[in-house]
């Protein structure tokens, strides 16, 4: 019972944070909202005995995309949106015919199950666990995805850094 | 929700809730008193019994300053910018308290009266140290609110400051506590505390005691303390992200601040100075914690100290040791800790030393060479219109 409770009010506050972050024209606000529906969304693992998961959930999108789209915001302008002008509406339509379709999409493999089994499968879904898996099925998904990031990471030092100008030019103003 | 696991929750929470501020109230006068030492001043002293007449007469080494301070901080004025963002300037101090209370409960901290109570503790969880170090993270988010909502430039540069600096530390913070979760292989904050008994401190270890370091040195960082105050170095910009704040909204900050340092040192001590571990818990089991709290003060101590003695870094200094000093070390830690794991399982007795003596020359050779490779070119300054 007082896992209802909690699974309900934990997602009525998911899904007020994601509606607040989508319609607010504060920027800010609008992360901060995406934030509450992060941590949200790590409450509900919980209620799911996923406690690895849960922390990561906090660790990896509150506090490292959550801050990176916060250092983004920075550097862009009308960050508080309080400048009079309005979002366009037009294709509202199809934009609602596009959400619906992928809400169906992402629902197919429970549909597909209907009705659902009596009791689900257990699993242990342990830190031990999740880390022997880590280092022995997928342990070469693992190191490409990190060399991904770190080869993203070193191009966005490239990009950042930009073209050199020599020091001569700068001096002769 | 039955009514005994409200109670049990109750139990092991409030006394979090009552000890630690109270700790806190302590800790402002140790602290203040302490400087002042260092100083060559007296520190406060008058202060006896708040609100009474006998304050003036048994002044109690200043004992009562903590409480009037407190008062003193409730009755003064509220004061929000004309441009603020009222709604985060207000929330931004609940948010800078609330992470810090919370990662609390995921210290192996056992009080007396909880031994009776159905499992409810959070340090049993099965990834607590992970928690912490989520939870702690946000943190950083309240200082960037503080400093945004507040509409003024200073601020605003004391939370980019701040944020800049807490995600630059918490790399070495976590990878140095990597050493230790490796050694037990285990995520859990009681167990790791209890495979430190018998004076089996991880910080007795090579690869520990370098860890431990790394993990204080970023931990200061990470709780924004001197030397690493950047975020409110008030010579450069005014008091960073809470230039705006006054009243009670600053003191939450100031709680806030002091409750997260004896989150972090409590964590130090978990890892490290082997929990609630020390002469007397076997016959006497609440000891541990008094035991536990008592090591929290020490390293509580050692900040003060350094609060007095160290000056300030600056920008580029503190970026520059983050990621070209404490970055590398604490990666080769890691590498060392594993090779000692494995050269341990088989070895015993003499090769056992052998393999400790080649650890900590090769973690010293390298944080002396590291510190080498960042010595910056600087010459002597040659004058050239006087001598």
């Amino acid at each position: 019972m007082s896992e209802q409770i909690a699974f309900w009010m934990l997602s009525a506050i998911a899904v007020l944070g994601a509606l607040v972050a989508v319609r607010k024209r504060n920027l800010i606000h609008g992360v901060f909202a995406l934030m509450i529906f992060f941590a949200a969304l790590s409450g509900l693992f919980l209620l799911l005995l996923a406690e690895f998961i849960a922390a990561v959930q906090i660790l990896v999108y509150i506090g490292a995309v959550g801050i990176l789209l916060l250092f983004a915001i920075m550097l862009t302008e009308r960050v508080t949106g309080d400048d009079g002008r309005r979002m366009t509406s037009r294709g509202w339509f199809w934009g609602l015919v596009v959400a619906a379709a992928v809400f169906v999409i992402l629902l197919l493999p429970a549909i597909q199950e209907l009705p659902p089994p009596e009791a689900a499968q257990a699993i242990d879904p342990s830190v031990k666990e999740l880390g022997h898996k880590l280092m022995n099925p997928y342990v070469v998904t693992l190191e490409v995805l990190a060399l991904l990031l770190t080869a993203a990471l070193i191009g966005a030092v490239t990009a950042a850094q930009g073209v050199r100008i020599p020091k001569e030019e700068d001096s002769s103003e | 929700m039955s009514l005994d696991l409200i109670r049990d929750i109750l139990i092991a929470t409030v006394p979090l809730l009552v000890i630690f501020p109270t700790l806190f109230a302590f800790t402002t006068w140790l602290e203040r008193k302490a400087l002042a030492r260092i100083q060559n001043r007296v520190g406060p002293n008058k202060v006896g019994v708040p609100l009474t007449r006998y304050g003036g007469r048994f002044s109690l080494f200043g004992l009562g300053q903590p409480l009037a301070d407190g008062i003193k901080m409730l009755f003064k004025e509220n004061i929000v910018p004309r441009d603020a963002d009222r709604l985060f300037h207000l929330l931004a101090p609940i948010l800078a308290l609330i992470p810090a209370m919370l990662v609390l409960c995921f210290l192996p901290l056992e009080f007396p009266w909880t031994e009776s109570l159905l499992p409810v503790q959070a340090f049993l969880l099965d990834g607590a140290v992970i928690f912490f170090f989520a939870i702690t993270g946000l943190n950083t988010l309240a200082i960037f609110m503080a400093g945004w909502a507040s509409r003024n430039k200073y601020s605003l540069l004391g939370g980019m400051r701040a944020i800049a600096q807490m995600i630059s530390y918490e790399i070495p913070l976590v990878l140095s506590a990597v050493v230790v979760v490796m050694m037990v292989g285990s995520l859990n904050a009681a167990e790791i505390a209890n495979a430190q008994a018998d004076w089996n401190w991880f910080v007795f270890t090579p690869w520990g005691l370098a860890a431990f370091v790394i993990f204080f040195i970023a931990s200061l960082a990470e709780i924004n303390r001197s030397p690493f105050d950047l975020p409110e170095a008030e010579s450069e910009i005014i008091a960073g992200y809470f230039t705006e704040y006054s009243g009670f909204k600053f003191a939450l900050f100031f709680l806030g601040e002091y409750i997260a340092m004896f989150a972090i040192s409590g964590l130090a001590v978990t890892l490290f100075l082997g929990g609630g571990a020390g002469p007397g818990v076997a016959a006497l089991p609440w000891l541990s914690t008094v035991w536990f709290i008592a090591k929290i003060f020490a390293l509580i101590a050692v900040m003060i100290w350094l609060r007095g003695t160290l000056p300030r870094l600056r920008v580029d200094q503190l970026m520059g040791f983050a990621w070209k000093f404490l970055l590398p070390l604490s990666i080769l830690n890691i590498i060392v800790a594993g090779f000692a794991w494995h050269a341990q399982q088989q070895a015993s007795g003499i090769l056992k030393a052998i393999i400790w003596v080649a650890c900590l020359l090769i973690l010293y050779a390298t944080a002396k060479g590291l510190d080498q490779l960042n010595r910056p070119n600087v010459r002597p300054r040659e004058y050239k219109y006087a001598e």
